[in-house]
């Protein structure tokens, strides 16, 4: 499969290396002369120095073959401009572009561009999502850490809702100590259901809580999805 | 008619400043503030603080009404996302931009975007002085 990549950022150079090291063939866009030099120096790959916004640089760079195009470069105008030539001058199947500024997500995908990726969201959404640290914390630790009591508190989008407690898909490690719905503390059995506002404590042990942490959250960028 | 003018350098602002002389309503956007207090108390058009090609500058600079944009920023990527955006999400009727870079003349034509391409025009004004010089 050939690919191409314009600008040779940090997100463009990386991309590079991973799509090298996965065997694709591909073709390295930046403007920047140093910048081409040093990434030519690191990986052997064709690295096509010029505005990869120009029709001649992007034939150079074999776009006629190409099967997908990402456009990666820190300017957002850059990136439509791009991926606006490879599917209406060229055909191309897919184009995916790096959006900067999350307020061009939806002019993006008006004008047609298969595939964005909009780096500020994801890492907001991550930062969010570490800052969400109330959604589960550690109340207390025993025995220096080796058993740790968490709280887990249950709101809107959270998977557990409506769920009984024996369905819930909980590592063995970890026991459901009680639920706390309001004034009322519930002691929870196989047949509780966890409900929207719900403080539900569980006794574990640290390694156990990053595993519910990430089941809870399923690695942010799910969590972000459902957000939506 | 309502004409919405984006980019604010030399040639935009003496194109918005000739167009509201001439009595039609105008609009003016850029990103640069300075720029557009250079058109002077004299300019009686909208002044639109912003990304060109923003939608909030847009819409504030109200798109929807304009019968005509002209892309003409120093920089073609951003004219011709203008000019994308004005013609394909906000229907404006007609859409010209400015070619800055010569070779860049086959992508606004592959995107099937109005040009005026000043390069070409002043050379060929020169030319056809130089050539009207008596010998």
């Amino acid at each position: 499969m050939k690919s191409i990549i314009i600008g040779g950022g940090k997100i463009g150079f990386n991309l590079l290396k991973t799509l090298k090291d996965r065997g694709y063939n591909v073709t390295l866009v930046e403007i920047d002369e140093e910048v081409c030099r040093k990434i030519a120096e690191d990986v052997d790959t064709d690295v096509i120095c010029g505005d990869g916004t120009n029709l001649d640089v992007l034939n150079d760079a074999g776009i006629r073959n190409a099967d997908i195009i990402a456009a990666v470069t820190g300017k957002d105008e850059e990136n439509l401009v791009i991926c606006q030539i490879a599917k209406k001058g060229f055909n191309i199947g897919k184009s995916i572009a790096r959006i900067n500024n999350p307020k061009n997500v939806p002019m993006f995908k008006a004008l047609g561009v298969d595939q964005t990726v909009c780096s500020t969201e994801v890492i907001a959404d991550l930062i969010e999502y570490e800052f969400d640290s109330d959604i589960c914390k550690i109340v207390q630790t025993f025995d220096r850490g080796a058993m740790i009591l968490v709280e887990v508190t249950v709101k809107e989008g959270n998977r557990w809702i409506n769920q009984y407690v024996k369905d819930l898909p909980l590592p063995s490690e970890c026991v459901i100590a009680s639920v706390m719905r309001g004034e009322n503390a519930i002691f929870a059995r196989g047949d509780t259901q966890i409900q929207n506002g719900d403080n539900i404590h569980i006794i574990t042990n640290r390694a156990t809580f990053h595993e519910i942490k990430k089941q809870l959250h399923n690695g942010g960028t799910q969590y972000a999805k459902q957000k939506k | 008619m309502y004409i919405i003018i984006i980019g604010c350098g030399r040639l935009g602002s003496t194109l918005a400043a000739e167009l509201a002389d001439a009595g039609y309503n105008v609009a003016v956007i850029d990103n640069d503030s300075k720029k557009l207090d250079a058109l002077g108390s004299g300019f009686n058009g909208l002044r639109v603080k912003g990304i060109v090609y923003d939608n909030s500058a847009l819409k504030e600079a109200n798109i929807s009404r304009a019968t005509c944009v002209v892309a003409v920023t120093p920089d073609d990527n951003l004219n011709i996302t203008a000019s994308l955006i004005a013609k394909n999400i906000f229907k404006v009727r007609r859409v010209i931009a400015r070619i800055n870079d010569p070779s860049k003349k086959d992508v606004y034509k592959v995107l099937d975007i109005e040009t005026i391409n000043p390069t070409e025009l002043i050379s060929y004004i020169i030319k056809s002085k130089i050539e009207g010089d008596p010998k």
